[in-house]
């Protein structure tokens, strides 16, 4: 939902980046306010996963350039762990197994890292036991898997809900999420999307990482940015992906050589 | 061991701040305790021998027993096979008995023992007195080379449980020592258990007669104290027919600055559907960074499944000693025996490890496990060395053996030899090894998650240890999940 | 302290006995023969306690009386004929293997001042120069064949050699230098019968890029004895690929070691032996990493049946510089006969933190419930057992270069009796 005055949770300011020394973010401007659901479209290679990345903290990408404010704070200063701890959510689109480490064990030691951040009490294993239930059928996962190791042996469509799981846990405020769609069916996919529904509020955001008109059917998104070559091409609101879908990326292409042409080797900005 | 009991009752887990806590302390038990101490003079030869043996009030078969080892073990050499690294050990350059003064002579109460000691070992988590003694495990406290005193002792008399010290044990139930001493671990074995059978001090006497499951576990907690003193206990557990115990092993000693010897001999008997577990923590001083300092602990481990469905399981967290030789084991004699060993085993610093099982199967249809987990850190060495053998009579046999090596840091050294020997068709043995790391996308992940880098680390190694700590006592596996994340403290990032 | 056991009086006369045949050290590699024959004169044989021989038992070779007399008279008329596009030479260990041989374009002898310089070079880099029996074929050995490949063109080249002759000694000493890219098809039959004994010893030498398919097949009927070292330098982006297979020997020693020079090479190492009767077939192999992003791929097989004895050790070095480092290595053996005895050591030494290695070792009969599942489909049960066999050893045997897999191999390893025999 759009609402006039709502907070400013996101700010993205010409965001330059790069992986093994490939320049992969080329001037990412961005900002999502309290309330809002932002989704990110765009081929393979567009750099979306990359900003995704970027904005939770991964070690392997490097800024080079820009700032990315959370809530006026300056995002990219903090480690990863202390990203996720004032609210900031990236859902994995490959979540890894680590085995040995207990699935219920991890989740609560995360929920309390962020609960100590907000001010609140540490749960203890009951009362904890307890929230992870309640929370388990926003995603209607067996409780079994809590038993587990964390994303050991789970299916795709499992992995992705524990994600979602682990986001309802945590309740941030920004929820990035990289490609949650891929390897669903469309029952898992239902359920996840319904998931992400639930746990949207007036006070918190969504980022939506995607490439498929799909997820945007059963998760409707306030605005649409498409993104070419490590920045935003073109925003616009739902019917933008729904274009997207009829006329295919191939008009991204000429878009983005015109944009060449106008700008004649100037820094290309993206249009927010 | 490293568990003491006013720790026992924290959560598993434990919060980060407690963690911290812990952090500050590398090793907490490296006090020394004043006590005016009996020793005799530096040195090894027969007279030294005889003299232990007299202190002790030994009955001949002992001092036999003992002579017989001693000349054996002069015409043996110490075995380089593990190709660990140490300056030579001059024999004759450690005392061989070392007791608090007043404990010369067997205390009859609680009450005559020097409350220096007790204050010791309640410092070191391990409370004596009646008061405040643990409700459900029995202790027999070793200070140097004599036991000051075993808990519980007339309680489990009603069940007609033996637990004692091996002194007292050699006093009241000569028969028994007789024919149980020796049987498992002969005094020729090897060049440690040699030394040991000829020089033991004291240690544990366990029996637990037929159809007796143990009410409460039992616990020896062995403290070095001398600087110069070697320590070789003996450790005998007896489980009769259908008998079953439970059996925790805890060591610490001071931080010198020189190396201490410590040599011990366990032996482990289960006769017909017994069953014996074995849990070990070991936190022996390590040395200190540079690797100055710290036990070397020398041990020999054995257990024979006598009986027919017998039952012995060795756990073991090796976290301690500047360097480990110790390779618990064994013999699957009955038929249907099962054996077990669960280990980890961690160094850090320039500590130097080799340890791992043997599996000797005998009877038919014996079962044996594996599952050993290696951490390396900073310098150090970690190395895991076992034997199963499948005998010609092993049919129906199985063995499964895991070997997973942690590597943390490119200075440290993992390595895995497995010698693996059939003589059985119809026996299966499988082994697997493995080496990882802690990948930066795990650790990412869990960051990700606003968990913290150190306790991240630490959560992976207990991921990584999972298997075995399951097998650990609860109040043990605790206290071994923080003492790996104490001792790996500063070795990542 | 060595103090002369009669065990090791008796080693000194087995080697002092043929040391005292042997013609005076002479041509392209006397040097090497003055060195070998010091040596063999100054060490006793591999004992038991070395923990090197601990599982092999040395005694068929000690039953051996070599001497210093032609192994096989003649090429065999009975051989395969040669796979098109190969180049086959007999090795009597005597004569010029090379005389009135058109060699190939890419296939080049080396001089005998180029021979100077590489001889020695790949075993002292898998650092074998001093074991027994590399002593024992230097002492031995007179001629060397020592062949450069270069060029484009892949080349196949096929070495048959057979020993036959009673107490005779067959001494094979190979070199190879592969160029930058280079790529050599090598099939390697080695044939023994009767109380002969083989040694072999190759070094090779893999450049940048290079690659380099070999193949052992040894195929003895006891009581002949054959040992074997092969020592192979590998530079970055080289691909070596071993296969080995053998039976039938009273002992069978194959010693395969591998540098990988800077890392970054691929090695592939698979492996077949069959221990029958009273045979002993040992596999030692062993390989270093010098550097980073090698790989290894490793597969062992051995079945061990009658009175045999099988005998695997697998050593894999990852010292610090190997990072990235990628090795995998398996061990699966079948233990088929009571009488018959099966060891087997993987062996892992890692100092590099970002590797991954991984080993395992199975050791056990053929699966009932493999055998049932024929059975039930109206197979009789010796039958079901040579199927699962044939499975079992047609893995270790898929990636032959043409010309060894012109031999039949898996045929002749599990014909009844002698793998000497004809064929259907």
């Amino acid at each position: 939902m759009i609402l006039p005055d709502a907070e400013l949770l996101l700010q993205i300011v010409d965001l330059h980046a790069r992986v093994d020394d490939q320049p992969i973010l080329k001037g990412v401007n961005l900002e999502i306010r309290a309330g809002e659901i932002h989704a990110v479209m765009g081929r393979n290679g567009s750099g979306k996963s990359t900003l995704s990345k970027v904005l939770a903290g991964h070690p392997s990408y490097r800024v080079t350039g820009g700032s990315v404010l959370f809530r006026g704070e300056d995002l990219l200063a903090l480690p990863p762990e202390q990203r996720a701890r004032i609210g900031v959510f990236l859902g994995f689109q490959y979540p890894v197994e680590i085995p040995g480490v207990s699935n219920l064990e991890f989740l609560r030691v995360a929920t309390n890292a962020r609960r100590l951040e907000r001010g609140e009490e540490e749960l203890d294993t009951f009362s904890f036991e307890d929230l992870v239930h309640e929370r388990l059928q926003v995603v209607q996962m067996d409780p079994a898997f809590l038993a587990r190791s964390v994303n050991e042996g789970f299916s795709g469509g499992e992995k992705k809900r524990n994600e979602i799981l682990q986001m309802a846990l945590l309740e941030p405020l920004l929820a990035i999420l990289d490609e949650t769609d891929s390897g669903l069916d469309i029952d898992a996919l239902r359920i996840v999307a319904g998931g992400v529904n639930h746990l949207a509020t007036a006070a918190n955001a969504t980022l939506l990482i995607t490439h498929y008109q799909r997820l945007l059917d059963v998760i409707t998104p306030d605005f649409v940015h498409v993104m070419a070559a490590g920045r935003i091409l073109r925003t616009g609101g739902k019917e933008l992906a729904l274009e997207l879908e009829q006329r295919g990326y191939d008009w991204v292409d000429q878009e983005l050589a015109d944009q060449e042409l106008a700008n004649q080797g100037a820094p290309a900005l993206g249009v927010v | 061991m490293t568990a003491p009991p006013n720790a026992l009752s924290e959560a598993p887990g434990g919060s980060a701040a407690s963690l911290g806590d812990l952090v500050s302390q590398p090793y907490r038990y490296g006090f020394v305790t004043d006590i005016e101490t009996e020793k005799i003079a530096k040195g090894l030869d027969e007279d030294v021998v005889r003299l232990i043996s007299a202190k002790k009030k030994e009955p001949a078969f002992l001092l036999d027993f003992r002579l017989r080892a001693f000349r054996h073990w002069q015409k043996l050499e110490e075995p380089d096979w593990a190709t660990l690294k140490y300056p030579k050990i001059d024999y004759q350059n450690i005392i061989y008995y070392a007791a608090p003064k007043q404990q010369q002579d067997k205390k009859a109460s609680l009450d005559e023992v020097d409350p220096k000691l007790l204050e010791t070992f309640e410092k070191l988590g391990i409370p004596l007195s009646e008061q405040k003694r643990l409700s459900n495990v029995a202790v027999d406290a070793v200070f140097d080379s004599v036991s000051i005193a075993t808990t519980y002792k007339e309680k489990l008399a009603e069940d007609g449980v033996i637990f004692c010290s091996f002194t007292e044990a050699v006093e009241e139930h000569p028969e028994l020592i007789e024919r149980y001493l020796g049987t498992v671990v002969p005094s020729n074995d090897n060049y440690f258990a040699a030394l040991n059978s000829a020089v033991f001090s004291d240690g544990s006497f366990v029996l637990i007669p037929k159809g007796v499951a143990c009410p409460m576990d039992l616990s020896t907690y062995f403290r070095i104290n001398s600087g110069d003193t070697g320590q070789f206990e003996r450790t005998l557990i007896v489980a009769e027919e259908g008998a079953s115990v439970s059996y925790l092993e805890g060591c610490t000693a001071p931080m010198f600055d020189t190396n201490q010897l410590h040599a011990a001999v366990v032996e482990l008997v289960a006769l017909d559907d017994a069953s014996i577990k074995y849990s070990t923590v070991q936190n022996w001083y390590a040395g200190d960074e540079n690797g100055k300092g710290g036990i070397y602990n020398f041990v020999t481990k054995r257990g024979q499944c006598r009986g027919e469905r017998s039952h012995i399981s060795w756990t073991q967290v090796e976290t301690g000693s500047a360097i480990t030789w110790k390779y618990p084991s064994c013999v699957l004699q009955g038929a249907d025996s099962v054996g077990e060993f669960y280990s980890v085993a961690l160094t850090n610093h320039r500590q130097q490890a080799d340890t791992g099982s043997k599996m000797i199967h005998v009877g038919p249809r014996t079962r044996s496990t594996i599952v050993s987990k290696g951490i390396s850190a900073g310098h150090s060495s970690n190395s895991y060395r076992g034997l199963v053998q499948m005998g010609p009579k092993a049919v129906g046999a199985r063995n499964f053996s895991q070997c997973d090596s942690m590597l943390i840091g490119d200075q440290a050294a993992a390595n895995t030899y497995p010698y693996i020997r059939s003589q059985q068709p119809d026996a299966a043995i499988e082994h697997e090894a493995s080496t990882c790391r802690i990948s930066e996308d795990q650790l990412f992940y869990l960051q990700s998650r606003g968990i913290g880098f150190e306790e991240a680390v630490s959560m992976m190694v207990s991921g990584f240890c999972r298997d075995v700590f399951n097998q650990l006592p609860m109040e043990f596996a605790a206290e071994a999940d923080k003492l790996l994340a104490l001792k790996l403290e500063g070795s990542v990032g | 302290m060595v103090l002369a056991s009669p065990v090791s009086n008796l080693h000194s006369a087995w080697a002092s006995r043929l040391l005292e045949g042997l013609p005076a050290v002479t041509g392209d590699l006397a040097e090497l023969q003055r060195r070998g024959r010091a040596a063999l004169a100054a060490t006793p044989l591999p004992q038991q306690h070395q923990e090197d021989w601990r599982f092999t038992d040395l005694s068929p070779l000690t039953a051996l009386t070599p001497r210093w007399r032609k192994a096989c008279p003649e090429l065999p008329s009975d051989l395969p004929a040669p796979a098109p596009g190969t180049l086959r030479l007999w090795l009597d260990g005597r004569g010029d293997p090379l005389a009135g041989v058109v060699l190939p374009a890419g296939l080049t002898p080396l001089s005998p001042a180029e021979l100077d310089g590489a001889l020695g070079h790949s075993l002292a880099a898998v650092g074998c120069e001093h074991h027994w029996p590399v002593q024992f074929n230097h002492a031995t050995a007179g001629r060397c064949l020592a062949l450069r490949v270069s060029g484009p063109e892949p080349i196949s080249l096929e070495l048959v050699s057979a020993a036959s002759q009673p107490e005779s000694l067959l001494p094979l000493r190979l070199l190879l230098l592969l160029e930058e890219q280079a790529e050599l098809e090598l099939s390697q039959v080695l044939l023994g019968s009767g109380s002969s004994l083989t040694s072999l010893v190759l070094e090779a030498h893999l450049g940048r890029g290079a690659r380099l398919r070999h193949a052992v097949i040894a195929l003895g009927e006891a009581p002949a004895c054959l040992l074997g070292h092969l020592a192979v330098e590998q530079e970055s982006e080289s691909r070596y690929q071993l296969s080995t297979a053998s039976r039938g020997w009273a002992l069978a020693r194959l010693e395969p070691r591998i540098s990988q020079l800077s890392g970054a090479a691929h090695t592939q190492l698979t492996g077949l032996q069959l221990a029958e009767e009273r045979q002993v077939a040992v596999t030692h192999s062993w390989v270093r990493f010098e550097g980073p992003d090698g790989s290894l791929e490793q597969l062992h097989k051995a079945i061990a049946d009658g009175q045999g004895r099988s005998v695997f050790n697998g050593a894999v070095r990852v010292p610090r510089a190997a990072q990235r480092t990628n090795a995998s290595q398996l061990s699966r053996n079948l233990l088929l006969s009571p009488q018959a005895r099966i060891d087997t050591k993987p062996e892992l030494e890692i100092v590099a933190d970002d590797v991954r290695c991984a080993h395992g070792a199975t050791v056990s009969r053929l699966q009932l419930d493999q055998l049932f599942y024929l059975q039930s489909r109206g197979i009789d049960v010796e039958l079901a057992a040579n199927l699962l066999k044939r499975g079992f050893c047609a893995e270790a045997l898929q990636q032959l270069p043409t010309a060894a897999a012109n031999w039949r191999p898996l045929e002749r390893l599990l014909r009844q009796g002698s793998p000497l025999g004809e064929l259907p």
